[in-house]
C-alpha cells in the first residue's frame, strides 16, 4: 500500500461513522460537548468566587495519531473556563506544578496592575512549585482570556490560554439577539517542533538553576535580570553572554505554525456547531495564538456583536471576520438556512494540519432539524459504500 | 536463474522509488574539524612537529517516522585518517541504518564497534588506545580505526529508560586485506554482549554518584576456517566500566571514569614481537580520567583532565607492562569553538618496546570546531526530558 492510498483508506474509514445521519444523533450532540472548554466551578468564600488553577506538563492529542507535550491548566487545553458576573470579587489560586516560570495574565481585565501578571513588571515570576493568588473584580463585560506571560511566545503555543467570560444579567447582546446557546471558540497555531525543542531547552536549564536555588547560589546574573542598564553594561563587559545570543536558548529561529487549533483539537477533531432553523446562536471567538485568522461561514451572514468583548454600538452583517492575535469577537449566527455548513478559515494555509490539507480549523455548523434524507447521494456514491454526504474526508 | 533474480530486484527497487509527495527527512549534521601541532619527543631524544588533522571528520544522518511507532535513521560520515594508515585520504567511518522503537534498537552497517563501553576526555579518540580499547586480533595494526570501526549488526533493548543490554555481532576487518568477497567483508568474525546502566545525559544535574555502570563481553572467533588454521579456540575479553559524580554542581563539575579491560588471551603466547601476539597475549589494563569542568553561565568554558592507564601482561616470559600518562587542557573560544593543549607520556617495558618503543612523550596544541545541527525536526530524541520524564511520543 503506497501512501496515497493509505491516507484514502483511513480517510474512508473515519468518515464512515461521521455521516450526517450519525453526526445528528444524541450522542453526537453529547460527544460535542467534550469539544469546547470545560467551566471550572468556583468555591464561595464569603463574597469571593475562588478558582483553582495548576499547570502541568501534558500531551495532547490534536488529532488520532498525533499526540505532542504542552502545557495545560488543569490538564486541558485550553484551559477550564472562567466564567463570572460582572462586579464578582475573584480569586484564582494559581499553582505550577512544573519546572518551569509562569505567570497569568488576565487578557481584556480592569485587573490591578500587581494583579497583571507581566514578569518582573507587575510580579516576580511563578517559580517551580509556588502558588501565587490573584484578586481581582470581574470588569468589565465580555469575551476575554487569560494565558501565561512568562515565555510567552512558547508557553502560550503551548496551551496556557483559556477563556474568562464576564456574565451580565441584563446581557445587552441577548436583549438584541435572543438566544439560548451559545460556543466558545479558543483559536490558536503551534509549531509543535517549536515548542517541543524549546520545552526540553528551558526543561534542562532550569534543572541546572534549581539545582543552584537549592544551595543558595542562583542570582540575577544568572536569571539574565538586572537592576539597571549599567548593571547588565557592566556584566556584559565582564563576560556575561546575553540571553539573547542562541548561546543561551535554542532554537534560534521563529515558530513556523503547522498545526492550528480550535479548542485545542484540528479538524477533524474540532467542535460542530449545532444550531435549530429559526434559532440564534452566540459565537465567542478568541485568538489565543500568534496567527490572523479569516473566518468564513459558508450560506450565511453573521453579525458582529462585541469587538474585545465591548458591544458594538451598531452591530455589522458581514460573512468573514478577521480574528487578529489578541482579538476577542463575539458573532450571533441566525438560524436561517437550513443544511451543513463551513465555518472555516479562508486563509486556508491555516486548514491544514502539518501541511496537509484539509486540517486546522475548518468545523461545522450543523442544522439540527435537518432531515437525513437530504443529505442522500446518488448511486454512484452508494456503490462506493456512501450512504449520505460525508462530513469529514481526508483527502481531495 | 541469476538473470530472472536480478530482474526481480530491479523491479522491486524501481518500485519502491518515492513518486508520491514524500515528508521530508530530518537531517543530522555534525562536524569537527580538528587540528593540532604535534612534537613528539621519542627515546633518542629525536622530535618532529606535524601538522595534524585527522580525526576531523562529518557526519550526516537522515531519520524518519515510520509505521507502527517506529523509526528509522541512516548515517553515513567519513573522517581524516593519520596520515600512515594506509586507509588513503578519507576513510568512511560510519555508513549504517537503524531501526528503533522505544525499548528495542537495531542497527547494521558500518559503525564503533564495542571494543570500549565509556569515551575518556581525551583529543582525539585514539590517543590512549591501548588503554581504552579491546585491541582488534584481526588487525596487522596499520592504522587504529581498524580497532574503533567494523561492520555491526548489533539489537539492543532499552529497559526503564537506563538499562541497555545489548548483543551485537561484528566483522572486523582483517589485514593485511585479503580479495575482498562478501564472506571475509561482512561475516560475522566477532560476537559478544554488554548490559549498561547509564542515567542519560539530559538528567546531568539529577543523578547521583553513579552515572554509568556497565559490563560487556566480546569473542572474536579466531577459529572460523577462514580466518585462521592457528587457532582452535576463540579469543575472549572483559570490560568493566564507571562513571562517576564526584561533585555535580553545575558550575564546577567533577567526574571520574574508569574502565579495566580484560584479554583472556591464548595460553601459548609468552612472547610479543608481533601486533598480531600484542592482541592476543593475556593482559590486563586499566584506564581512569578525572575531570574537571567549569562552567560559565550554563556552558562549559573550561575543561581540565589528568588521565592515567597500565597495562600487564602476566604470561609472558619477560615482565612487560605499559603505562600512559596524559594531561590536557581545553579553553571556549566561542560558540562552538575551542582551543586546547595536551600532552601525554608513554612508557613501556620488557616485549612492548619491541613494538612501541622505549618511552614517547607528545605535546599538542590544537583548535577544535565541532557542531550540531538539525533541520526538519520532526521528532524527539529518546533521552529528551519530555520524553524521559513526561511519557515517550514516537
Amino acid at each position: 500500500m503506497n501512501r496515497r492510498e493509505f491516507i484514502q483508506t483511513t480517510g474512508l474509514m473515519s468518515a464512515s461513522v461521521l455521516f450526517p445521519k450519525v453526526l445528528l444523533s444524541n450522542s453526537a450532540e453529547s460527544t460535542n460537548k467534550d469539544r469546547f472548554p470545560k467551566p471550572l466551578e468556583p468555591l464561595i468564600k464569603g463574597d469571593v468566587k475562588e478558582f483553582h488553577l495548576a499547570i502541568d506538563i501534558y500531551q495532547q492529542e490534536v488529532v488520532p495519531g498525533f499526540k505532542f507535550h504542552t502545557l495545560a491548566f488543569n490538564n486541558q487545553i485550553p484551559g477550564p473556563e472562567i466564567r463570572v458576573n460582572k462586579g464578582d470579587k475573584v480569586r484564582v489560586i494559581f499553582k505550577n506544578n512544573t519546572e518551569l516560570n509562569h505567570t497569568i495574565h488576565w487578557h481584556g481585565m480592569y485587573v490591578p496592575w500587581r494583579m497583571d501578571g507581566v514578569p518582573y513588571v507587575t510580579q516576580m515570576p511563578v517559580m517551580p512549585g509556588q502558588e501565587f493568588v490573584y484578586e481581582f473584580v470581574a470588569e468589565p463585560y465580555g469575551t476575554h482570556f487569560y494565558h501565561c506571560h512568562w515565555g510567552t511566545l512558547l508557553h502560550m503555543q503551548s496551551g496556557m490560554y483559556g477563556s474568562l467570560i464576564v456574565e451580565d444579567s441584563d446581557d445587552p447582546i441577548k436583549r438584541q439577539f435572543p438566544y439560548e446557546r451559545e460556543y466558545t471558540l479558543v483559536y490558536s497555531a503551534h509549531d509543535s517542533n517549536f515548542i517541543r525543542t524549546e520545552l526540553n531547552s528551558m526543561l534542562e536549564r532550569m534543572k541546572e538553576r534549581m539545582y543552584l536555588m537549592k544551595n543558595g547560589r542562583f542570582n540575577k546574573e544568572r536569571f539574565a535580570v538586572f537592576n539597571t542598564k549599567d548593571e547588565f553594561v557592566e556584566s556584559v563587559n565582564n563576560g556575561y553572554q546575553p540571553p539573547y545570543t542562541v548561546n543561551r536558548r535554542s532554537p534560534s529561529e521563529l515558530p513556523q505554525p503547522n498545526w492550528f487549533t480550535v479548542n485545542g483539537k484540528s479538524y477533524p477533531m474540532t467542535p460542530n456547531l449545532f444550531i435549530k432553523e429559526g434559532e440564534n446562536i452566540r459565537l465567542r471567538l478568541i485568538n489565543a495564538g500568534g496567527e490572523e485568522h479569516s473566518l468564513h461561514l459558508h450560506g450565511h451572514d453573521f453579525w458582529q456583536v462585541c469587538d474585545d468583548g465591548v458591544p458594538v454600538p451598531q452591530p455589522w452583517q458581514m460573512n468573514t471576520v478577521r480574528l487578529s492575535p489578541g482579538k476577542t469577537i463575539d458573532i450571533i449566527v441566525e438560524g436561517n438556512n437550513r443544511g451543513l455548513w463551513t465555518f472555516h478559515d479562508h486563509d486556508t494555509r491555516k486548514v491544514t494540519n502539518n501541511g496537509l490539507y484539509p486540517g486546522g480549523n475548518l468545523l461545522a455548523l450543523v442544522y439540527e432539524d435537518l432531515p437525513a434524507e437530504e443529505t442522500k447521494l446518488d448511486m454512484m456514491s452508494q456503490k462506493l459504500g456512501l450512504d449520505a454526504l460525508p462530513i469529514v474526508a481526508l483527502d481531495e | 536463474m541469476f538473470k530472472i533474480k536480478t530482474i526481480l530486484i530491479v523491479l522491486f527497487v524501481v518500485s519502491m522509488t518515492p513518486i508520491f509527495p514524500q515528508v521530508s527527512p530530518e537531517i543530522q549534521l555534525g562536524v569537527r574539524g580538528l587540528t593540532s601541532i604535534n612534537m613528539d619527543i621519542v627515546t633518542d631524544n629525536t622530535t618532529s612537529a606535524v601538522n595534524d588533522f585527522s580525526d576531523t571528520g562529518i557526519l550526516l544522518g537522515f531519520r524518519q517516522k515510520l509505521y507502527n511507532q517506529y523509526r528509522g535513521q541512516f548515517v553515513i560520515g567519513l573522517q581524516f585518517p593519520d596520515a600512515d594508515s594506509d586507509l588513503g585520504q578519507v576513510f568512511f567511518h560510519q555508513t549504517f541504518l537503524k531501526v528503533e522503537n522505544k525499548s528495542n534498537i537495531l542497527k547494521m552497517g558500518r559503525s564503533r564497534v564495542r571494543s570500549s563501553l565509556i569515551e575518556f576526555p581525551t583529543l582525539r579518540d585514539d590517543d590512549a588506545l591501548a588503554f581504552t580499547d579491546v585491541l582488534n586480533p584481526f588487525s596487522a595494526g596499520e592504522n587504529t580505526e581498524d580497532n574503533q570501526f567494523g561492520n555491526v549488526l548489533e539489537l539492543a533493548h532499552v529497559h526503564n529508560q537506563r538499562y541497555w543490554f545489548r548483543i551485537h555481532g561484528e566483522h572486523f576487518t582483517q589485514t593485511p586485506i585479503a580479495p575482498a568477497t562478501s564472506e571475509t567483508d561482512f561475516s560475522l568474525n566477532s560476537v559478544g554482549f554488554s548490559f549498561v546502566y547509564r542515567v542519560p545525559e539530559t538528567e546531568l544535574w539529577n543523578r547521583p554518584v553513579i552515572q554509568q555502570v556497565g559490563i560487556g563481553y566480546n569473542n572474536y572467533l579466531m577459529d572460523k576456517s577462514n580466518v585462521s588454521n592457528e587457532y582452535s579456540e576463540t579469543l575472549g575479553n572483559v570490560i568493566l566500566s564507571t562513571i562517576m559524580n564526584l561533585r555535580r554542581d553545575p558550575v564546577h563539575f567533577w567526574d571520574i571514569r574508569s574502565q579495566i579491560i580484560s584479554n583472556l588471551g591464548f595460553d601459548n603466547i609468552n612472547e610479543i614481537a608481533t601486533y598480531g601476539e600484542l592482541t592476543r597475549a593475556r593482559s590486563i589494563g586499566n584506564f581512569t580520567s578525572l575531570r574537571y569542568i567549569y562552567r560559565k553561565l550554563e556552558r562549559p568554558t573550561v575543561q581540565l583532565s589528568v588521565s592515567g592507564g597500565y597495562k600487564t601482561y602476566p604470561d609472558l616470559t619477560n615482565t612487560s607492562s605499559q603505562m600512559q600518562v596524559v594531561g590536557n587542557i581545553f579553553y571556549r573560544l566561542g560558540e562552538n569553538f575551542d582551543a586546547g593543549v595536551q600532552v601525554q607520556y608513554q612508557s613501556n617495558k620488557g616485549d612492548l618496546i619491541n613494538i612501541f618503543g622505549n618511552e614517547e612523550t607528545r605535546v599538542q596544541f590544537s583548535l577544535i570546531y565541532s557542531i550540531d545541527q538539525l533541520w526538519n525536526n520532526q521528532f524527539d530524541d529518546r533521552e529528551s526530558l519530555l520524553n524521559l520524564e513526561h511519557g515517550y511520543i514516537p
